[in-house]
């Protein structure tokens, strides 16, 4: 076994729910096609609202169908999504925790940008509005960052080390690494790991208006006539284990976490700097064990902002070299939309997609070219290709980068 | 519905926004100047937006204009069309 194989992680299972519905099947079958989860806003105000547009989870979603009713009253729509998927996860995984005390030797690691939204925005009117004196008793529990690790360590009897990665955009990115870093040291053989938002709140939209980087019309990363981003919501959660814990009992590995690479701007709070995300991405490859030729793939942080896209396209350039040209490299929050915290989650699995089908989701939406973006953005038509690895790129306002190397089983 | 101020009172207003966010000399902003020129960037060219929306009570379009190489003309002229816009009722 080389040094590069006994860093790796196996990834043996998946779950997410997104724009197009609930799992992550439902998700890839979308973004293979090229298909838009975005859709007219549906808010209570929208009327009021200059957001038009979003990418969320249908309104067929109900978790009465998915959660006791004990559990229910405990779940912010953030802690809904995370634990579907967590346990669409498990699931496929396979794996039983409560069989030689594995719940001992799992941790969880669910990454959100802001948590419980959902349920601050609620309890906020009640008592501001409605001048209400008295909160829903389950307020703290729903709204805490670390409910949704939480309650999917509750949920599957995890007892390892467990709590909740915060870095804006980039939290799925870093959680994942968080949980595959632990694996390494030995703290642990399995983890549950991923990324949830929710956070469409009447206040929360304001919040993005008053910023100014949303898209009026649709998402359209490297375009020259890019609008800005769309916002969206979701979750994707990973069962990630020691690859001498994976092959030991003959899982099936939807794809391998090679690397990952972890960086800081330390410059400007919102605008992105090519040497900070350049350098995730140069980590993500040494820790892997990989060269720039050895990637044919990467999924772009690809907001469709003009901060972002030419920053990112410069990134790519400096790491990449001779070979950036050759990769293909799309934006698939073209089509999921900006799901912020859990971002990271939805692409990987469009990365463990690419690797398994040899299908390359496309960038939705490019139809004009910009000449400050001159990568093959792989415009509009999904591409039949072989993808024997994968970066998946996450960028957070805050100037915070987390990278993650992913090849074919 | 407050009067339509006239162009001057609008202008002195403006420049007095962005030499407080820019912290600098109200006597060296220029109509031609970009606020990138006034070493205005990022955030704070949105705040400066914000401050000035605030101040005249009025909206900017989202999209069509970018604040950090727009001149200083260019704000003063959105002001006026906003007002004007206002004056006629739109909500924009």
């Amino acid at each position: 076994m080389t040094d590069a194989d006994s860093r790796a992680i196996a990834i043996t299972g998946m779950g997410a729910i997104s724009a197009f519905g609930e799992g992550a099947q439902a998700l890839w079958a979308g973004l293979r096609e090229g298909r838009s989860g975005i859709r007219p806003l549906r808010h209570e105000r929208a009327a009021e609202l200059r957001v038009r547009i979003a990418a969320q989870v249908p309104e067929s979603f109900d978790p009465s169908a998915h959660f006791a009713e004990r559990t229910l009253p405990m779940l912010d729509r953030a802690s809904q999504f995370a634990l579907f998927a967590a346990n669409e996860a498990v699931a496929q995984s396979g794996l039983d925790f409560a069989a030689g005390n594995l719940g001992t030797r799992t941790g969880v690691v669910v990454g959100t940008g802001v948590g419980g939204e959902t349920t601050q925005d609620e309890q906020s009117r009640r008592l501001y509005a409605e001048n209400a004196t008295r909160l829903h008793p389950l307020t703290i529990v729903r709204l805490m960052t670390n409910a949704p690790a939480s309650q999917i360590s509750m949920a599957h009897g995890l007892r390892g080390p467990s709590f909740a990665v915060a870095s804006a955009c980039a939290s799925t990115n870093h959680a994942i690494a968080q949980a595959a870093l632990m694996i390494r040291a030995g703290l642990i053989d399995v983890a549950v790991a991923g990324g949830t938002e929710a956070c469409l709140t009447y206040g929360a939209l304001r919040a993005w208006e008053a910023m100014r980087v949303l898209a009026d019309d649709t998402c359209r990363p490297f375009s020259a006539n890019r609008r800005g981003l769309v916002l969206g919501e979701g979750a994707g959660v990973f069962v990630l284990e020691s690859m001498a814990h994976a092959r030991a009992r003959g899982a099936t590995i939807l794809g391998v976490l090679a690397g990952v690479g972890m960086s800081a701007d330390a410059g400007d709070i919102v605008a992105p700097d090519p040497a900070g995300s350049g350098s995730a991405m140069a980590q993500a490859l040494a820790d892997a064990g990989l060269a720039p030729g050895d990637i044919d793939y990467i999924n772009a942080h690809g907001t469709g902002t003009p901060a972002n896209d030419p920053t990112e396209t410069r990134a790519i350039h400096a790491v990449f070299g001779a070979h950036a040209p050759k990769l293909a490299v799309s934006s698939t929050k073209s089509m999921h939309g900006h799901a912020l915290g859990a971002s990271g989650a939805l692409e990987l699995v469009a990365v463990l997609g690419a690797l398994r089908d040899g299908v390359v989701p496309p960038t939705a939406n490019l139809d004009v070219a910009d000449p400050a973006c001159d990568l093959d953005y792989v415009p509009n038509v999904p591409r039949e290709m072989t993808v024997r690895a994968a970066l998946s790129n996450s960028f957070a306002f805050g100037g915070l980068n987390a990278v993650l190397a992913v090849r074919a089983a | 519905m407050t009067e339509p101020q006239s162009i001057d009172a609008i202008r002195d207003q403006v420049f007095a926004i962005i030499a407080k966010q820019a912290k600098i000399d109200v006597a060296t902003i220029r109509n031609e100047s970009t606020l990138k020129d006034l070493g205005v960037a990022s955030l704070d060219a949105i705040e400066v937006i914000f401050d000035i929306e605030e101040h005249f009570d009025i909206h900017f379009p989202d999209q069509g204009t970018n604040f950090d190489t727009d001149t200083v003309q260019h704000l003063i002229d959105a002001v006026v069309a906003a007002q004007a816009a206002g004056k006629e009722g739109g909500t924009q």
